[in-house]
């Protein structure tokens, strides 16, 4: 999570629940439904992600209480989940669902997001990436479209659907450390940064089921934020989608359905 | 450059004159006229039926509007009307009535999308430069930010639009229409207190509102004041009921479901305004949740008042000038309207 | 006199933790005696060292009872804090079980003592001088990082109480070096462990 940006001072300060009240924290970024810190927990020596849920002001408080105890523990069963079947997530370290707060595991690296955005910035361009590149200069690229179309396809084949799949929650892991950082060493040359493990994080809105319908919301979901953010790059995502389909048995029934999915998104217009 | 702007996607016909004086001055609004169809207390209103209200009365107001701005034929630079989306035959009433007018005043027709009419007509009023855009009508619920030449849907509605959801909420519980159902939901709403569980379904950036009309039609049956008292829907404590505690209920839940998926957005885009365009946009209840949220982010809420965010003819004059301006028109031929127009396939030349 | 390590958990500074870990231990069957008894003197989490994975496998529910114990008002589902330890270790929310899993019994050779120093009479020297005076065992010095804690693990029985099944154990896959293998299968059912306990009971 190295690459979120430092939030500046246009953040609202909010007061933590105990034992975090007078912790020093790093605030690493105020998301919709968290607020997310680095800190440590149990050990000076482990890091951790600590998302704090506060309440909000504009909801009912007994609808926000119910949301948010509701989401915390769905969010944590899951990922508790995913490590039991030895699908790549942050391990939940430990929770307080009646205050809001979760304390995952530290994982060192950047967003889907921040990578393709650097990937143009030093030169690639989405509108020359036809398919014979794949084996040529642009392979790398590729290949990491296909290593999102594949983590995306292991989630699901355990039965979990991630529920708002954007690349900003799509992980690139920097560094293959067994749990120990293993520091780089300054002369080492750059690691070339598109070929790091995928890292599906913020399960916030994540449920359990193996309808192909989830699992296809949760395909045209990602498609749709990497329009957004992407704008362009559609030939690219058709890799994800391809290899999300070669991933698990079923995966291509519900590339299918992702058809379905994307025509009843175009008819929800109809009406003025 | 001035443009007349004819709207009529909905139960509303609107008439409108805009004038952009230069560059870099506000555009001024020179006359916005509008009637209302209202259907009958427990009906929704029928395309047919609106077209034909929209054919009565079209005339009639843009004469009034041409009067009213005080400009003669000559000054108007081009027609514009809504192109879509909306009802076939309320749209094609109107988008008649602009052609007669391109042919007979031998002015260049502009075909607008209704949605982006209400996102510059937004931002114009409201002066927010570059917000999130959270549209809410009887037909359309979608959270926009602009990017590269075009509004892109962030967040919509998986299946009914809000406005939609609480008109047929409106109707199950026999409220009337009159002056609409939305404002009569939010008056009762004021006089409920206990919270009802609802189906609060948000999925990623997009929400749904089946499952709540589907509680509603449950929840209604139970509050019913033919039922015996000991039968009568309570709450933890023993109170029963109202048909209030249900428009509460509702207004908490629902609006608490835009609210959110409109700051999905604005974390996801790293905005901090958020303007909020549509029918339901005059909600106080859904301004002043918008409101906590954005001052929670240190950001600010844009709001328009009813004459700007109630379905007008301005808002397509508007967008339509804009979009004449970068040297855009509509060939008679090609005039047609489409109920499905996504706000997306619109390319944005007038912006940066 | 016996060894005892002192943690400090971090967000918690004004509450030390006092642990110490014995091998050879003869008098199970009466410090399991005392805990019956509720001697207030005995007043520890005594728990099975087996069943301890790594330090974070035993600090996890050391930080949570004391988190509820804490919370106003205190949060705890068993008797004391200490208690709550070895109630906190096991998957489900049975009390007896928890201590029949991870506390001692009249077999148990190896030994972990926790002490919460709730009070500013409980102190590294007051732990080690009991536990010294009435633990009949090696006492076995803790490292810095708690290295020790988990050295007298037994796997198996750990993945059976969690049913882990076969999760978190090493494929084969390239990348971890021979060496490296235990140490990584371990880090996987940790990380899998610390969750279980997080998510129990909810």
């Amino acid at each position: 999570m190295a690459s979120i940006p430092t939030p500046g001072p246009e953040y609202t300060t909010h007061i933590l629940p105990a034992p975090f009240t007078s912790s020093p924290l790093t605030l690493l970024a105020q998301g919709a439904e968290a607020l997310v810190y680095r800190t440590t927990f149990l050990t000076p020596n482990t890091p951790c992600i600590l998302k704090y849920r506060p309440p909000k002001p504009y909801r009912h408080p007994i609808l926000d209480k119910r949301l948010t105890r509701a989401r915390l523990l769905a969010e944590a069963r899951v990922l508790v989940k995913c490590r039991r079947d030895g699908v790549k997530v942050p391990a939940v370290l430990g929770l307080d669902a009646d205050q809001g707060w979760l304390v995952l595991e530290w994982v060192e690296g950047g967003n889907v997001r921040s990578t393709l955005d650097r990937w143009v910035k030093e030169g690639g361009q989405f509108e020359k990436l036809g398919e014979s590149s794949k084996d040529g200069e642009n392979k790398d690229v590729w290949e990491f479209m296909r290593a999102i179309g594949t983590s995306v396809g292991k989630v699901h084949d355990i039965g979990v659907c991630h529920g708002d799949l954007t690349t900003s929650n799509l992980m690139v892991k920097t560094t293959e450390g067994h749990g120990q950082a293993q520091p780089q060493k300054p002369s080492a040359p750059a690691q070339p940064y598109l070929t790091g493990d995928i890292i599906l994080i913020d399960f916030g809105l994540a449920t359990q089921t193996v309808q192909d319908e989830d699992r296809a919301v949760d395909l045209y979901v990602l498609e749709r934020a990497f329009a957004a953010t992407h704008p362009g790059a559609e030939s690219l995502f058709q890799e994800v989608l391809r290899a999300y389909g070669e991933s698990y048995r079923g995966g291509r029934a519900v590339l299918k359905k992702l058809e379905d999915v994307r025509l009843r998104g175009r008819k929800r217009s109809m009406l003025g | 450059m001035i443009a007349l702007g004819l709207e009529g996607s909905a139960n509303k016909i609107g008439i409108g004159l805009i004038s952009h004086p230069s560059p870099d001055k506000p555009p001024i609004v020179l006359s916005n006229l509008r009637h209302t169809y209202n259907s009958p207390p427990g009906e929704g209103f029928l395309p047919k039926d609106t077209a034909i209200h929209h054919r009565t009365w079209v005339v009639r107001l843009i004469k009034q509007a041409v009067r009213q701005a005080g400009v003669k034929i000559e000054d108007i630079d081009c027609i514009c009307y809504t192109k879509g989306p909306g009802m076939g035959a309320p749209l094609q009433s109107v988008a008649l009535a602009a052609r007669t007018l391109s042919l007979l005043w031998n002015k260049p027709l502009v075909g607008v999308n209704h949605c982006v009419g209400h996102i510059e007509m937004g931002r114009a009023i409201t002066h927010a430069s570059n917000p999130v855009v959270l549209y809410v009508s009887g037909g359309n619920t979608q959270v926009i930010a602009y990017s590269a030449q075009r509004y892109r849907i962030f967040g919509e509605t998986l299946d009914i639009a809000i406005g939609n959801c609480i008109d047929r909420f409106a109707r199950t519980l026999m409220i009337p229409n009159d002056p609409f159902p939305g404002y009569n939901v939010e008056q009762l709403a004021k006089k409920g207190k206990n919270l009802v569980d609802m189906p609060y379904a948000v999925k990623g950036m997009d929400v749904s509102f089946s499952g709540v009309l589907a509680a509603a039609d449950l929840l209604a049956a139970q509050i019913d004041e033919s039922l015996p008292l000991e039968k009568r829907l309570k709450t933890e404590d023993g109170e029963i009921v109202t048909k209030a505690d249900l428009c509460f209920s509702l207004q908490e839940t629902i609006y608490a479901m835009l609210v959110e998926i409109t700051e999905r957005a604005m974390a996801h885009v790293g905005s901090t305004q958020v303007l909020v365009v549509g029918g339901v946009g005059s909600n106080e209840r859904l301004q002043q949740m918008m409101g906590l949220m954005a001052r929670d982010r240190r950001g600010s809420v844009f709001a328009t008042d009813e004459r700007f965010c109630i379905d007008n003819g301005i808002m397509i004059a508007h967008a339509g000038l804009l979009e004449f301006k970068t040297g855009v028109t509509t060939k008679l031929e090609d005039s047609t309207c489409t109920q499905r127009f996504r706000t997306d396939e619109v390319f944005v030349g007038w912006r940066d | 006199m016996a060894a005892v390590r002192t943690f400090s958990l971090p967000h918690y500074p004004d509450y030390p933790i006092q642990v110490a870990l014995f091998k050879d231990v003869k008098n199970a069957t009466f410090l399991r005696s005392q805990l019956l008894e509720a001697n207030a003197d005995f007043d520890y989490a005594f728990i099975d060292a087996t069943m301890i994975l790594t330090p974070l496998h035993l600090l996890h529910p050391t930080f949570l009872s004391l988190h509820l114990a804490l919370s106003t008002p205190p949060r705890l589902k068993s008797r004391t804090p200490h208690s709550e330890i070895i109630f906190r270790l096991h998957p489900n929310n049975n009390i007896g079980e928890s201590y029949r899993k991870f506390g001692i019994t009249d077999t148990t050779t190896s030994l972990i003592a926790v002490k919460l120093s709730l009070t500013p009479e409980i102190t590294s020297e007051s732990v080690a001088k009991h536990l010294g005076d009435v633990v009949e065992g090696t006492s076995v010095e803790i490292g810095e990082n708690g290295e020790q804690l988990g050295e007298m693990c037994q796997v198996s029985k750990i993945r059976k109480v969690y049913k882990l099944g076969d999760g978190g154990k090493p494929k084969g896959k390239k990348g971890v070096v021979n060496g490296d293998a235990d140490v990584d299968e371990r880090k996987q059912m940790e990380s899998v462990i610390l969750g279980i306990m997080s998510v129990k009971g909810t």
